[in-house]
């Protein structure tokens, strides 16, 4: 469970993935732990590593710190609302919404990887962890691509057409919050483009915004799931310790894999998750 | 008393700087996540020390017991502390910047994480109706 932790940790920093993706599906797969459980583990390892990245993006001014408390307060409210109905879902319906993910986050990366060779979905969890280790070094670390919030700017950083797109964020941000209760995850695949693509917001700051954000949004139904026996302690402790080391791991190795092989095996991986958890989902 | 920059007055309290609420809460987050963190990995090594599987099942968390487990070096103390200070750490957060948004001047920021704070709370009461 401890090396499984590390491979997920690892894999997903290194193709900009958030944890959770890679937990439920180990967990549930590969150590037969209940579908909600396995959630409920993998929410826990999704706040230790957006923490611990959401500490530098802060240090260096690239979490919108207000944009990111307007937010939350939305996803926070769809996480209650997740974690509320968790329970009562059946756990073949939950199956079903992860393959559904699974499938859409591989077909992201395909068109990514086609469109740029870059980076393939918004980052939740792991760039900065690296950096978490030196948070003093980090502060003063400015590279040319290094792009701040300016602290005297007491507005949301907000495009003009942004603002009037805020409610339809708003929204966004509930769903993003019921599927991070439901399946686990962060969330960032629909925080990032809703402030990204709909409120104007610069892809850097958007996704570490979204880091920020995912600490109160996964908290929240982790809460719910702890309160209702949802998170067990044992299988918890190896996998959140793995994932911390291998996303330590994933970001100071980023820059020397070949993430193109990388993808194509991940995609392949991602797939047949896809395919093993839609059986589940069947039953076939 | 807010810590508004207020010229010529000796009395007024050091204004605070725009960065240093940012700087708090990012120093909070990394002493919240490596405490927990270090729980964690303390009861993990307990745990695959004493031969116990992690797909054993853990006993239940329960706050009485928790001071007793710890005390013993039983891996479920550690790591149940361990777990409930990576869910306090992003709460912790709000809560700090509820006061700097305070001190700064920002009722409406405050506010919303005065709201956000009551969203935590309701979770802990849907948790516990639920449960």
């Amino acid at each position: 469970m401890l090396v499984g932790g590390v491979a997920a940790g690892l894999f997903g920093s290194l193709l900009g993935l958030g944890g959770g993706l890679l937990i439920v599906p180990l967990l549930t797969l590969g150590f037969g732990l209940p579908l909600r459980e396995a959630v409920g583990v993998s929410l826990v390892c999704v706040i230790v590593t957006s923490s611990a990245s959401a500490s530098v993006y802060l240090q260096r001014r690239q979490a919108n710190l207000r944009l990111g408390m307007v937010l939350e307060l939305f996803t926070g409210f769809g996480a209650l609302l997740g974690g509320a109905i968790a329970f009562l879902v059946d756990e073949r319906l939950l199956a079903g919404l992860f393959a559904a993910l699974l499938v859409y986050v591989a077909a992201t990366m395909v068109r990514g990887a086609r469109r740029s060779g870059a980076a393939l979905v918004p980052d939740e969890a792991s760039p900065a962890l690296d950096d978490a280790l030196s948070l003093e070094s980090a502060a003063g670390d400015e590279g040319p691509e290094s792009i701040e919030v300016d602290p005297d700017r007491v507005g949301l950083g907000i495009s003009p057409d942004g603002a009037r797109r805020m409610p339809l964020a708003l929204v966004g941000s509930v769903g993003a919050g019921v599927a991070s209760a439901l399946l686990g995850i962060g969330g960032g695949l629909v925080k990032v483009p809703v402030m990204h693509l709909g409120l104007g917001v610069p892809l850097r700051i958007a996704t570490a915004t979204s880091n920020l954000m995912v600490g109160i949004t996964a908290s929240t139904s982790a809460i719910v799931y702890l309160l209702r026996g949802g998170i067990d302690a044992y299988a918890t402790g190896p996998t959140a310790v793995g994932v911390f080391v291998g996303a330590s791991l994933g970001s100071r190795l980023g820059h020397r894999v070949d993430l193109r092989i990388l993808r194509v095996l991940f995609v392949a991986v991602l797939l047949y998750t896809a395919l093993q958890m839609a059986r589940r989902a069947t039953g076939l | 008393m807010r810590g508004t920059p207020t010229s010529g007055s000796a009395t007024v309290a050091p204004p605070v700087a725009p960065a240093s609420l940012e700087s708090a809460l990012a120093h909070l987050l990394q002493i919240g996540t490596y405490v927990s963190i270090g729980l964690i990995l303390v009861g993990s090594i307990l745990l695959i020390a004493g031969g116990t599987s992690p797909l054993a099942g853990a006993p239940a968390l329960s706050l009485q017991q928790l001071p007793a487990d710890v005390l013993a070096a039983r891996p479920a103390g550690f790591l149940w502390l361990g777990i409930l200070g990576v869910l306090v750490t992003p709460a912790l957060r709000v809560l700090r910047a509820l006061v700097g948004f305070w001190r700064r001047g920002e009722p409406r920021m405050a506010g919303i994480a005065l709201a956000v704070l009551v969203l935590i709370v309701a979770g802990v009461i849907v948790g516990v109706m639920a449960g």
